[in-house]
């Protein structure tokens, strides 16, 4: 009876001592829990899935699996229809998808091989109402329910707290542009080397170096060594003195007596490179910039340099009316490549990525969703788009990052 | 040994007591040098390894920085592990060294292999290691702002430079000397450099490069000493000074030559002052600012070094520019105040208590003050083995003190001492002289000193395993379990000399022993109750085995946590972003988080560090924010009993309304604990270990799949790795080739035209700013227009950047994990409703069946599962040993394995009122309960002790069982109820305590409370029922 009565005991006290401490450590690994996040993602997941990965719908002995296929093919709906297990083959299926936008896309079921299949193709973002109808036999089964992705709700005072701001989508603009440098180079025909035409003694030089000159401007007197005549050296162009190498008394012989150049127009000659020169043509409008002034004039032509060089000039014909350019100077041109009147453009500052794509976020009261975009021609502030936005459609401009963050923030972690 | 021990101490009585004056002394100068903070310090052995690596991608500083670092850390003695992370301008290097290493010890082998490796690190990279600092060592922070409308010297307002520039050359030199601080760290604002903004065109118009301009720079700026001369028997320095100073000057330097002409740096360049490329930015209260934190040496006295750094700040206050602001945002010393005033208020209301019950129940003033004067004679004691151990003074290790257990020994001698006093001065008629005073003392001692003291030794015994506890929960608990063994120890060696020697010294008068009313209506109480009990013992017995048995299952009912959440008053929060966040945009979304949570009435300060601070402690992208929300006192909340939880639960509702931003709540001390020791903390981490970073990801999502598909899986994930999105400018190396460029050339070009490239110092006094050369804002942060930057030929002719190389927007990896020298990618899960070991095992299984591991890929399997398999293990041998090890302690002191049993029953039904007094409460499971049933058991067998001794002593005296079952438990009534008021009174406050450290306190006090309650009922009566029974059916079997 002693012995018995021991051994309760110490029964007793194992009992309440071991499950004890093993409680203590096992409570441990709950307490971890409050660091991890539940993931609404994934808890969409675990919903029940059909044997074709497709949603499972059931009604009475009815039992509709819906699936979006991707393999290969552009997005589209399949669908297995049974009926007390087994495939049926003369049901009406169709499904709505109702947008944020409020746009809606019916698809209706054919019979394939061993799947249904709908027309058209799911379009992304595949964030919508579903509503199914299932007609069999008479019989009509109707589902519904909601699938979003990409979407997120913002209360109005909080957006305008945050700063997000809309515009609306439609037409514009979109200049391309490109950048190049060159040097600007008196134009061959504004500069005139004058010479005598017969040679004799200067009598008389009416200019030096830097004055202005009229076109007819007398500018030298030579007195002909052959007919003791004396002549006259005319400007043949309005410019300036550039160089003098004759004085009074001297003999004029062949070389070049006096220079006489014009700035009113000049050259720019801007060098365009391999990769840029299939977008550079004749009448190109090209802004150029020197020394911070701006002057704007076409292309008039592209030449060839010199063998060896990579690149070829596209000239620029600038007026130099404020004599502020000089030949050397280093300017730089942007070049109009491309001027285009799209039917709609977004803002580049909304552009986002997602996943794999570009995307913008609309606007629909509180609500904002991807709107991933095929997009055409970009310049440094629009972008063409081609495909995925509707015009009229309000579109994220300002803190679009922040819409983007807010839907990407469930994977936000910070693992130590 | 005992019986002399006692003789001596009362023979030598006041050699005892001027022992006591010494202990009083030596214990209050231990109280002035022991380490007082606010938690345990949880931190293992660690140096962190930074390099800083200027412009430097997660992938470059893996390669040229973190691999050769690693690799010279092989074979390190006393190693545990090495782990790495890789990101932006940044390797980090994490050497974790096994517990006990002495860190100075290890800092001189770290620093003898870095220097060992620096030729083979890129040049100008230095690898530091961090502060000697622990989790614990962030104890002050500051801010620095300017007061609005105030302007500068120069009329212009303050600006984050500005305030960057007062920070660091005014109030961090000053602070950084105070002892015991090891680091100021800064964060926010900019620090302040002299920028070269070349134009790319006007350099292509005067042909200057941009190494010319920064090799102009580097050679126009230097003062160098010639030596000296002698002369006229005068000695001369020699000196050239050519240092640039100003910005004028600066623009002067010349760069190169354009026919005659000399081209100067002003003819190509904006020299300005500008802002560096910042990693990390600081906010406060919804703007930006400058922030300063104070890191403690290891081993430090937080609350003297907090004080000092307040102090200090005040003092520089005034030698700040006008309109400049400091303020302490956090400051140690208040939470550390808070913990000491709950501990303090603790103990004199218990001592109080105490001092009360003994006056009530022993209707004597003296005896109740020699009994209250245990508490803190062995407080002191205590904290002089505190100071001697090491163990640091803090909620933890003083939250579980229990002083009703501390002075039951004490109790149980002075009961005992006053009844036989009493008992001999009413035999004798008159009063005691002073030799048959002492004799009674030492009977009345000796009684009752052998229980008492096997008592305390079976108390300790109980907290072994407790000691067993390694890790993080180790750390956590073994300074309570070496407190509380402290306090009990010196409780115990007090209870054998002070007391006695007290009791005879000081109970000289009459003792006037008139039994407190209290006691002789108990007693009449209690006579009849008894009785009945030993008639009725079927009845009696078998109710207590259900109820037993009730509450063996109300605990499998109870909730439980671990580790207990000590609450620091403050709230912490991680503000996660989505990897890639620019620092300006999280600077703007974090201004917007910060004015949301100061609309709370309850929030004091809110501030926050964003990005990497200037000495990378904390190395967090800028996608991540630091937040620390300071509360106001309580007093001024709109309702102060609000619970913080409530709080937090409605500024979780609040802040997640705000677009973008995830949260993780914490505590500012515990965040910093978690980034310290960094371990995996999900129940289940599987790390995938290999080479090829795609290849990683794709094997652990595979492997993320098995684990999601199996039973009991929650919050399966895998480490984000990728999604910094990262422009790359790759060289075409053909067309560089024709135009006679090398790809370092472009790159040299890119890297100094984007990041910047450095060109020298400029002194402003003992100030020091860098002098970069880097292409103008609008040029360089324009990705478009980066394709058209001209790239300068050998011949001075130019390509654009975008003939030479493409330009590419992709994602990258943001950072790069390794441990133990490998790239490590994990997948983490938590395990709901299943038990561990089973998932795990499965897990495993599968993994090996599903996943297709490619060669020189490996995995590793940890996480907490580890260190609860490893626990579990102990414990299951080490609970049974110290259940033995009590048992036999038992059978020593009585020499029966019958009457050790019956005392042993004590416990089970002490433990059914602390389950009761739980379940009641709502309160889960937790250590510090476990610590009260600890606490409990104790009582419980120390009460069974003395009474079974007592009944055991009479029996043998009389011969009469039931008679001496019922007078030896009316003798003992008095000390039973005396200690189980003592212990449960000096716990109401504590139990009912809202204040700092009460959430450790609060379920200890709660089970002693209710334990006490049944573990008085049940020794009173189910122990004398249980001895009768047991003994009267053997005295029966013998005697036929």
């Amino acid at each position: 009876m002693n012995v018995h009565k021991a051994r309760c005991l110490k029964r007793w006290s194992l009992v309440l001592l071991i499950p004890f401490m093993t409680f203590a450590l096992h409570a441990y690994s709950e307490g971890g829990d409050d660091h991890g996040h539940v993931d609404h993602e994934r808890e969409m997941r675990e919903e029940a899935r059909g044997p074709n990965g497709g949603k499972i719908l059931h009604e009475g002995n009815i039992q509709l699996e819906l699936a979006i296929f991707e393999g290969g093919v552009a997005p589209e709906y399949r669908a297995w229809i049974e009926r007390d297990g087994k495939p049926v083959g003369n049901a009406q299926l169709n499904v709505i998808l109702t947008r944020l936008s409020g746009q809606q896309d019916r698809f209706t079921f054919s019979r394939r091989d061993d799947y249904w299949l709908g027309d058209g193709i799911v379009t992304e973002p595949h964030s919508f109402d579903v509503a199914v109808e299932l007609s069999l036999d008479g019989n009509r089964y109707q589902w519904q329910w909601a699938s979003y992705e990409g979407r997120v709700e913002i209360a109005a005072d909080m957006a305008k707290k945050v700063g997000i701001a809309t515009q609306v989508a439609g037409p514009g603009n979109i200049e391309r542009h490109l950048q190049v440098y060159g040097r600007l180079v008196t134009p061959p025909d504004q500069k005139v080397q004058l010479r005598a035409r017969f040679p004799g003694v200067v009598t008389a030089v009416r200019v030096n170096v830097g004055d202005r000159v009229e076109k007819g401007d007398v500018l030298a007197v030579i007195e002909s060594n052959e007919s003791l005549q004396r002549y006259e050296l005319r400007a043949p162009i309005a410019g300036v003195i550039q160089d003098r190498s004759v004085n009074v008394g001297e003999t004029a012989t062949d070389s070049t007596l006096l220079t006489v150049i014009s700035h009113e127009t000049l050259w720019a000659e801007l060098k365009v490179f391999p990769g840029q020169r299939a977008q550079v043509r004749s009448g190109q409008i090209v802004h150029i910039q020197h020394n911070n002034h701006a002057h704007e004039s076409q292309i008039t032509n592209i030449t060839a340099t010199t063998a060896g060089s990579p690149f070829v000039l596209a000239r620029v014909v600038l007026s130099n009316d404020d004599g502020d350019m000089a030949p050397g100077d280093l300017v730089n041109g942007q070049i109009d490549v491309e001027k285009i009147e799209v039917p709609l453009v977004v803002d580049n500052r909304a552009l986002q990525s997602f996943r794999d794509w570009t995307v913008v976020f609309i606007q629909v009261g509180d609500i904002y969703e991807i709107r991933p975009l095929e997009l055409g021609r970009s310049d440094g502030r629009y972008t063409e788009v081609k495909g995925g936005l509707n015009v009229g459609d309000h579109y994220v401009v300002e803190n679009s990052y922040l819409i983007k963050a807010d839907i990407e923030k469930s994977g936000a972690s910070h693992d130590h | 040994m005992l019986n002399a021990i006692l003789r001596f101490s009362i023979e030598r009585r006041y050699l005892i007591m001027s022992l006591m004056l010494a202990l009083i002394g030596i214990g209050t100068w231990s109280y002035q040098h022991l380490p007082i903070d606010a938690v345990p310090d949880i931190t293992n052995v660690q140096i962190q390894i930074n390099t800083e690596a200027p412009g430097y991608s997660p992938l470059e500083a893996e390669q040229r920085i973190t691999f050769p670092v690693e690799t010279a850390l092989y074979g390190l003695p006393a190693l545990d592990h090495t782990r790495s992370l890789s990101r932006y301008g940044l390797s980090q290097v994490t050497v974790v060294f096994k517990e006990g290493t002495d860190i100075y010890h290890a800092r001189n082998l770290i620093d003898e292999r870095l220097s060992a490796i620096k030729g083979t690190l890129p040049p100008g990279l230095e690898p530091e290691m961090g502060p000697i600092a622990t989790g614990l060592g962030e104890i002050f922070v500051y801010t620095v702002e300017a007061v609005p409308g105030v302007t500068r010297e120069n009329g212009e307002p303050w600006d984050a430079m500005g305030l960057r520039e007062v920070q660091d050359w005014i109030i961090k030199p000053q602070l950084a000397q105070i002892p015991g601080v090891v680091e100021i760290n800064t964060i926010g604002g900019f620090d302040k450099q002299y920028h070269v903004r070349p134009d790319p065109q006007s350099l292509l118009e005067m042909s200057v490069t941009l190494d010319a301009v920064a090799d102009a720079l580097r050679s126009n700026s230097n003062n160098r000493g010639a030596g000296y001369i002698e002369r006229n028997g005068q000695q001369l320095l020699v000196r050239s000074p050519g240092q640039l100073a100003t910005i004028t000057e600066i623009e002067n330097v010349v760069v190169g030559r354009f026919g005659n002409v000399p081209v100067t740096i002003k003819d190509v360049a904006e020299v300005a002052i500008g802002k560096e490329l910042r990693t990390g930015a600081a906010t406060r209260d919804g703007h930006e600012t400058v922030m300063g934190t104070a890191m403690m040496l290891v081993g430090e006295n937080s609350r003297v070094v907090a004080q000092d750094l307040a102090q200090k700040l005040e003092a520089i206050k005034a030698s700040l520019p006008d309109g400049i602001k400091v303020e302490a945002v956090y400051d140690r010393t208040t939470l550390v105040d808070k913990t000491i005033a709950t501990v303090q208020k603790n103990l004199l209301e218990g001592a109080l208590l105490v001092i009360v019950v003994l006056f009530l129940l022993l209707g004597n003033i003296r005896a109740a003050l020699i009994t209250a004067a245990v508490i803190p004679l062995s407080m002191l004691a205590t904290m002089t083995g505190m100071v001697r151990t090491g163990v640091s003074a803090n909620l933890m290790s003083l939250g579980a003190l229990d002083f009703g257990l501390i002075v039951d020994g004490a109790v149980i001698i002075v009961e005992n001492c006053i009844r036989r006093l009493s008992e001999a001065e009413q035999q004798n008629g008159k009063r005691l002289d002073l030799r048959e005073r002492l004799h009674v003392v030492y009977q009345a001692t000796g009684e009752v000193i052998r229980p008492s003291l096997f008592g305390v030794a079976i108390i300790t015994v109980v907290y072994i395993p407790i000691f067993t506890l390694t890790g993080v929960e180790g750390k956590m608990f073994h300074p309570m379990a070496a407190t509380v063994v402290m306090a009990l120890l010196s409780a115990m060696v007090l209870s054998l000399t002070f007391v006695p020697a007290a009791v005879a010294l000081f109970m000289g008068g009459k003792i006037s022993e008139t039994e407190s009313r209290i006691i002789v209506a108990s007693k009449f109480l209690y006579r009849p109750v008894l009785e009945a009990a030993l008639r009725f013992r079927w009845l009696v017995v078998s109710g207590a085995s259900l109820l037993v048995i009730l509450c063996v299952w109300l605990l499998t009912t109870l909730g439980s946590e671990f580790i207990p959440q000590l609450d620091e008053g403050d709230i912490a929060l991680h503000a996660l972003r989505i990897p890639g966040t620019s620092l300006e945009q999280a600077i703007d979304m974090q201004e917007i988080l910060e004015q949301r949570l100061k609309e709370f009435p309850e929030v004091d300060k809110v501030y926050a560090k964003i990005g990497t601070p200037e000495v990378a402690t904390d190395p967090m992208p800028p996608s991540v924010a630091d937040n620390f929300v300071i509360l106001k006192p309580r007093s001024q909340w709109p309702d102060p009993n609000r619970s913080k939880a409530d709080l937090i639960a409605e500024m979780e509702t609040a802040v997640n309304q705000l677009p973008g931003n995830n949260y993780e709540f914490t505590q500012p001390i515990q965040m910093r604990f978690n980034e310290l020791i960094s371990g995996v903390r999900a129940d289940l981490g599987i790390k995938v270990f290999g080479d090829d970073l795609d290849q990683l990801v794709a094997t652990a999502n595979e492997i993320l799949e098995v684990v999601e598909s199996i039973d009991g899986a929650a919050d399966a994930r895998v480490e984000q790795v990728t999604g910094l999105p990262m422009l790359s400018i790759i060289p075409k190396r053909i067309t560089l080739a024709r135009y006679g460029l090398n790809v370092d050339d472009l790159q040299n070009l890119v890297a100094a035209g984007i990041g910047g490239e450095e060109a020298g110092l400029i002194y402003e006094g003992d100030r020091r700013f860098k002098l970069v050369v880097r292409l103008p804002e609008i040029v360089r942060t324009d990705i478009d227009s980066l394709a058209f930057l001209p790239i300068p030929l050998p011949d001075g002719d130019f390509v654009p950047l975008s003939e030479v190389a493409e330009l590419e927007l992709k994602p990258a990896p943001a950072q790069i994990s390794r441990e133990n020298g490998k790239r490590r990618v994990v997948v983490t899960a938590n395990v709901r409703e299943r038990d561990l070991g089973g998932f795990v095992e499965e897990v495993k299984q599968r993994i090996t069946q599903q996943v297709d591991l490619p060669s020189g890929y490996w995995l590793n399997y940890g996480g907490t599962f580890e260190q609860l398999e490893s626990a579990s293990q102990r414990l299951v041998i080490v609970v049974p040993v110290t259940l033995a090890i009590i048992i036999g302690l038992l059978v020593m002191a009585f020499g029966s394995l019958k009457d050790s049993l019956i005392i042993f029953t004590g416990v089970p039904l002490a433990l059914t009122g602390g389950v009761l007094a739980l379940w009641l409460r709502g309160m889960p499971l937790s250590i510090s309960a476990g610590v009260g049933f600890i606490a409990l058991s104790g009582v419980a067998v120390l009460n069974g002790l003395v009474m079974v001794a007592f009944i055991r002593d009479l029996w043998r005296e009389t011969g009469d069982l039931a008679k001496a079952v019922v007078d030896g438990a009316l003798i003992r009534l008095r000390p039973v109820l005396m200690t189980a008021l003592v212990a449960s009174l000096g716990f109401v406050p504590m139990a009912l305590n809202t204040g700092t450290g009460a959430e450790v306190q609060r379920p200890l006090a709660t089970v002693v409370i209710g334990g006490i309650i049944s573990s008085t009922l049940l020794t009173l009566l189910v122990l004398p029922v249980l001895y009768h029974w047991v003994h009267y059916r053997s005295n029966r079997y013998h005697k036929a």
